[in-house]
């Protein structure tokens, strides 16, 4: 098998949670390129219905939408069935849907409320669990084989003060990913997780947003902030045969954040007058 | 509505790449990976042993039947003049190369006490220094304004212990904080810096016989086999590509899940 070939996806049937809107419609769209199939789930019917519009206009492809709570168990079942019953196999589940705390951002550990605390930890950790375990289940059916990628955040390895649950569920997706791996590897199946640092969502539409981002870019060590796209390649790679020997590993794509972090951004020991031995 | 600049993940049309490093199959894995995907690939051996020399010319000529530009040279990676005259001849002959892979690999397998300062000195200077200096030269020789791409290939042994490897975990290790602190440098340039781990692959010394039932040590890879040079040619042209601006600073593990488990 060329390259080229191994990086194909042709009516693999790939289930994307979370997959209305930024990551994921970017994943999706990756996907259906390499000739997936893509399944899109997440709660907001109108944007699977934009997102699924945009993956036909990029790749000729129909997705498959299924409106999905992650947060229950029986929506994350009925998901994989519903993907089943469009195309008959589940070949690799994508968990994506996350959010923020929302309600309990920038919350202290003095009196980050108990809803606000489980509801972060469900939407980011129990959503990973269902998906894991409804898409392992479906692999068990057809026999070996099978890709569960999880998408975590740089908060599950660095502090983050502004989010307690957030930061601690993403830690749990990573450990969920390793363990899961290491129990179905006999089964030929591959668990990965990407762990995003801060990326952009959608393209900026004003000139404004575009400030904005370009202001914030300027605290990552690649001087820019990241664009959803760029983890669709990632993704492509990660459901490919082309990744047959990864497997429980995290793919942190952070512009290098995670690499450095030790000091501000642009900190150079020379003109911080750190040679003293040369 | 805006859109993304999107670019390929897997498409290194137009790009030139210099792979230092064919002791070991990865060095040719990658060359071809990366030829395939559309890149002219320069081949350097990573020392003067004529088994590497050779397999660099091999790697080139495969280059060149995927209808890429390539040449071979043998470089002794050791010797920093060397490193930077090879790198410039490099430029000269095919274009100064965007995408540098570091494959040399030198390993040795002794009780601390009984290696020598020889022995010691080997190891380090090809697996470590060498890096930098490759590195060094790259960065000298990238055109400004280029997307430069450097991925360093390591070891799980630079990153976990095993007995009797402490002077090539202690290279191997190296490599990874060179890969750190270059990430953080380089960034701000529009380059990355990135190390692929590889696992047992087929190659590892000591890795023990192909029959599972008499390999104990295969057995403790999750994957319950050993990585085939192949498989870490896809990273490479991921990493290497100009979709990959935003993956730096890392250490990606082609190895079967075994640095997954306790």
């Amino acid at each position: 098998m060329t390259l080229q070939d191994s990086l194909r996806l042709d009516d693999r049937v790939i289930v994307i949670t979370g997959g209305g809107r930024g990551l994921g419609k970017a994943m999706a769209i990756s996907l259906a390129e390499a000739g997936a199939n893509v399944v899109l789930a997440s709660r907001t019917v109108s944007q699977l219905e934009q997102a699924a519009a945009e993956v036909k206009a990029a790749s000729g492809r129909e997705a498959l939408i299924v409106p999905t709570n992650v947060q229950s168990s029986a929506e994350c079942d009925a998901l994989v069935a519903a993907a089943v019953a469009k195309f008959g196999r589940l070949d690799a589940m994508i968990s994506n849907a996350g959010i923020g705390d929302r309600r309990g951002s920038g919350a202290s550990i003095y009196d980050l409320a108990d809803e606000d605390w489980h509801d972060t930890i469900s939407v980011n950790l129990y959503s990973a669990f269902y998906c894991s375990r409804a898409a392992a289940n479906q692999f068990r059916k057809q026999g070996p084989g099978g890709v569960i990628i999880n998408v975590s955040s740089g908060t599950a390895l660095r502090a983050y003060a502004m989010g307690i649950g957030y930061g601690a569920a993403k830690a749990g997706v990573i450990s969920l990913t390793k363990t899961v791996a290491a129990q179905l590897v006999g089964q030929d199946i591959r668990v990965n997780c990407i762990v995003p640092g801060f990326v952009t969502q959608a393209p900026p539409e004003t000139e404004e947003q575009n400030q904005r981002i370009a202001e914030r870019g300027k605290f990552v060590t690649v001087r820019r902030l990241g664009e959803a796209w760029e983890l669709g390649p990632l993704a492509v790679f990660l459901c490919s045969d082309a990744s047959a020997y990864i497997t429980g590993e995290t793919f942190a794509i952070d512009g290098g954040g995670l690499a450095g972090g030790i000091a501000p951004t642009g900190y150079a020991m020379d003109a911080a007058g750190g040679t003293t031995n040369g | 509505m805006a859109e993304w600049n999107r670019k390929s993940g897997f498409d290194l049309s137009g790009r030139r790449a210099l792979v230092v490093g064919t002791g070991n199959p990865a060095g040719a894995a990658i060359s071809l990976a990366l030829a395939e995907a559309g890149a002219d690939v320069a081949v350097a051996s990573a020392t003067l042993d004529g088994d590497e020399v050779m397999a660099a010319k091999r790697a080139a000529k495969a280059v060149t039947e995927q209808g890429r530009k390539s040449l071979s040279h043998g470089w002794d990676v050791t010797l920093p003049g060397n490193v930077q005259v090879g790198m410039r001849q490099v430029s000269k002959e095919l274009g100064s190369p965007s995408i540098l892979v570091y494959n040399a690999d030198f390993s040795l397998a002794k009780p601390i006490e009984k290696i020598t300062d020889t022995e010691f000195g080997r190891v380090q200077a090809i697996n470590q220094n060498g890096a930098f200096y490759c590195a060094r030269s790259f960065v000298k020789e990238l055109e400004p304004g280029a997307v430069g791409r450097i991925i360093f290939v390591t070891s799980i042994f630079g990153e976990r212990g095993i007995e009797h490897y402490s002077a090539y975990a202690l290279a191997k290790a190296g490599v990874v904080g060179l890969m750190k602190a270059l990430s953080q440098e380089l960034g701000a340039r529009n380059t990355t810096v990135n190390c692929i781990s590889a696992g047992w692959m087929d190659w590892t010394p000591g890795r023990g016989p192909d029959e599972i039932g008499e390999n104990r040590l295969m057995r403790f890879v999750p994957m319950r086999r050993f990585g085939k040079a192949e498989e870490m040619g896809a990273l490479a042209v991921l990493l290497a590509s100009e979709a990959s601006g935003y993956i730096n600073g890392q250490t990606l593990h082609v190895d079967g899940g075994v640095m997954t488990h306790l």
